[in-house]
């Protein structure tokens, strides 16, 4: 078995890949990160609405989202739903790295339903009498929600949120199935042509496990910062 | 003489969960300036009756008039109208994700529409008065159950109302925090505060209350002035509820 | 819709079978096998290492720990590389896909149940190992016959979500052309090639059905444990108890 030589990543193109690679990789997560917290927080608001058309539908996109694989997601949305777009758009798409949009697409929707989830956990562990009592002052409900529930629920629900993050940013290894660009792709690539497998094998997951610990610190740094003294 | 104005009328109120018979018939009033203590056994319906005033249990029946105000008004405010109604909680429900002095101002500054600094002074002033002034920047977490249902009476004082309810105030402290908050309640009666309070302490009621009212089973059955109830109830059921109260 | 019907009714026992009889089985079969299989091993060494995680031995605890925090922070896909790459060469002879598969998926559930076998075993009241310790029994007996029987017991419901997880995960075979359900479907879309959101549609409504009717399962589990727990926990708020760590979501 050859000695293991890490200097091979350093050579020719290998580099500018897995920057690239990296970059793409860091990205993904970022820009589907906040769609899936902003929808998140929509859909979990639509499950509070007394409306029924809105709980009934958050409800199915919640459940729908949570129970088809991510990799099926995305394949449903970049082989799928892209064939039903107008030919127009499909031209546009494709010229714009269609592979990314419909990954992040996928992603961040598939997330979101966790997300909304946490958020719906945190607003119902709030005891109702907080609530009352911010009414009893006056508040309106939108006020109360917003200065008093909210505020409560997001630090309990911040430990799953964490758990969470670290995994949508694991899913956009999955991005590679369809052409993206992103780190694991970029460690195929590298795999095939220099036969190096280990190296850039250990590289990869060395990134990998590095950036999920460091999620994992911030999460345990903001929830130290936001803890509510003499709990 | 005219009689002063009541602050709290209720007029044939009657409430139902399904078929039972919460509220029946309730008619009678507080004076402005006076103090009531509503006592009872448990399921008599005296939580429920001051939880009306300011709507946090609807009636099915009858009109309740808090400072004038039809409290079921269809062009009423419910928002504003509630932020003139003080409200202490059995569990105090302080909000423990803001300080003390938070808690006070949060009312005041998003209601009132007061100024910070406005806000901030009053909420030291009054915290001056519940006898809690150094605790401004701590939380509800770190303060006693006397301490917190303190800072509440402060929090519901913040709003200036002409009238505070208590619903049960001291029921949920250990027996050494009682007297701290009774203390306080006390004060505000003798400073001519607007008083309608669910409570079972009757040292309180004997030294402040003006009168009393036994409920039991959803109706006002006994009402008098306090040494007259405690010595000398009329009602069989008053009798038998002050005899098990004093028993313990 | 129509088209949706004509495809199921032509192509419905390769995504079920696979080419079965005619060839080696495949499709939802093989995720079957696969999921069942890969939960069935991988609870004994979760079991394992929940045992070493919360060992006072540095020699179980750290391994243990590693693997663990490996596993949570490394994405499946990578791993599945790693085990196609390493397994033959191990071995020294070619592995199947679905061996492939099947080890990559053991190690990497073993880890998540790991967790939540131990927050199980965690939230059992201290007086039940202090109760066995004080009557004469070892370690091993006190965690065979008194702790891990409740623990396991209260994390049913939680195993289950992890069964749904595998489910979900071995959808990944497709990428090491593991004969699974995913698979299928995509040969179904390259012979077909017109109808590709009728073929997906029908791929994530079969994943939905199977996965949502183990998850109502699950939750109906859930409440009859916790009633059960009621009277058990101590201290303990019912939040950690659910959620450990969260199911993955591939």
């Amino acid at each position: 078995m050859n000695p293991i030589d890490f200097s091979v990543l350093l050579r020719g193109d290998y580099p500018r890949m897995i920057a690239q690679g990296l970059a793409t990789m860091l990205e993904l997560t970022l820009v589907a990160w906040v769609l899936a917290m902003f929808l998140g927080t929509l859909i979990a608001l639509a499950r509070m609405t007394g409306n029924r058309l809105a709980q009934g539908g958050a409800a199915v996109w919640v459940e729908y989202h949570q129970n088809v694989p991510m990799l099926v997601q995305i394949f449903l949305w970049y082989f799928g739903i892209a064939a039903l777009l107008p030919a127009g758009m499909q031209v546009w798409i494709n010229r714009n790295s269609g592979e990314f949009i419909f990954a992040t697409v996928a992603i961040s929707l598939a997330m979101s339903a966790y997300v909304s989830e946490d958020i719906r956990g945190g607003i119902r562990s709030i005891p109702k009498t907080q609530l009352e009592a911010a009414r009893a002052l006056g508040l309106s409900y939108f006020q109360s929600f917003r200065r008093v529930v909210l505020p409560q629920a997001l630090r309990i629900a911040l430990p799953t949120l964490v758990n969470h993050t670290v995994l949508l940013f694991k899913g956009t290894a999955l991005a590679m199935t369809i052409g993206v660009a992103e780190l694991t792709y970029a460690t195929r690539e590298i795999e095939t042509q220099t036969f190096k497998t280990v190296e850039i094998y250990l590289f990869t997951t060395i990134v990998y496990l590095a950036l999920s610990l460091v999620i994992m610190a911030a999460g345990s740094v903001a929830e130290r910062r936001w803890a509510v003294p003499g709990r | 003489m005219t009689p002063p104005p009541s602050m709290i009328r209720f007029e044939n109120v009657n409430k139902w969960y399904g078929d039972y018979h919460a509220l029946d018939d309730i008619d009678a009033h507080i004076a402005k300036g006076e103090v009531v203590v509503v006592c009872g056994p448990s399921g008599s319906g005296k939580s429920t009756l001051i939880r009306t005033v300011n709507r946090l249990e609807e009636i099915q029946k009858g009109k309740i008039y808090f400072d004038g105000q039809d409290v079921h008004a269809p062009s009423l405010d419910l928002n504003k109208f509630r932020s003139h109604v003080g409200f202490v909680f059995q569990s105090f429900n302080l909000f423990p994700h803001l300080s003390v002095a938070e808690n006070i101002m949060l009312a005041p500054t998003l209601v009132l529409k007061q100024s910070k600094t406005q806000a901030k002074d009053e909420a030291a002033r009054l915290l001056a008065r519940v006898g809690l002034a150094p605790k401004a920047d701590a939380y509800p977490g770190q303060l006693s159950g006397g301490q917190q249902q303190r800072v509440a009476i402060a929090r519901a004082l913040a709003m200036n109302p002409p009238a505070m309810l208590f619903d049960e105030p001291t029921s949920a402290l250990d027996p050494e925090m009682v007297g701290e908050v009774l203390q306080v309640m006390k004060s505000l009666a003798r400073d001519g505060m607007t008083m309608m309070c669910v409570t079972h302490e009757m040292g309180f009621a004997r030294e402040v209350a003006d009168r009393v009212w036994f409920m039991d089973q959803g109706r006002i059955v006994e009402t008098g002035d306090p040494e007259s109830f405690f010595s000398n109830p009329q009602t069989d059921r008053a009798q038998k509820f002050l005899s098990d109260l004093r028993s313990h | 819709m129509g088209d949706i019907i004509a495809i199921l009714r032509e192509h419905g026992p390769l995504l079920l079978v696979g080419q079965y009889p005619n060839g080696p089985l495949g499709g939802l079969a093989i995720t079957f096998v696969l999921s069942v299989l890969g939960v069935a091993l991988a609870l004994p060494l979760g079991i394992a290492l929940a045992l070493a995680r919360i060992s006072p031995f540095r020699w179980a605890y750290w391994p243990a720990t590693a693997v663990v925090y490996l596993m949570r922070g490394v994405p499946l896909i990578m791993l599945i590389f790693w085990v196609y790459f390493f397994l033959p060469a191990l071995l020294g002879r070619p592995v199947s896909g679905f061996s492939t598969m099947l080890v990559t998926l053991v190690i990497y559930q073993a880890a998540y149940l790991a967790e939540i076998v131990r927050a199980g075993i965690e939230s059992l009241p201290k007086g039940q190992t202090e109760a066995a310790r004080a009557v004469g029994l070892s370690y091993m007996q006190t965690m065979r016959k008194v702790v891990l029987p409740q623990a396991l017991y209260n994390m049913v419901p939680s195993m289950l979500s992890q069964f749904v997880s595998t489910i979900k995960e071995t959808s990944l075979g497709y990428v090491i052309s593991v004969h699974e359900l995913t698979f299928a479907a995509n040969q179904i879309n390259s012979t077909l090639l017109t109808k590709p959101f009728e073929v997906f549609a029908i791929l994530a409504g079969i994943y939905f059905v199977l996965c949502f009717s183990l998850t109502q399962l699950a939750r109906h589990l859930e409440r009859r444990v916790s009633r059960r727990r009621a009277g058990q926990t101590v201290g303990v708020t019912p939040q950690a108890l659910a959620t450990p760590i969260p199911a993955t979501a591939e």
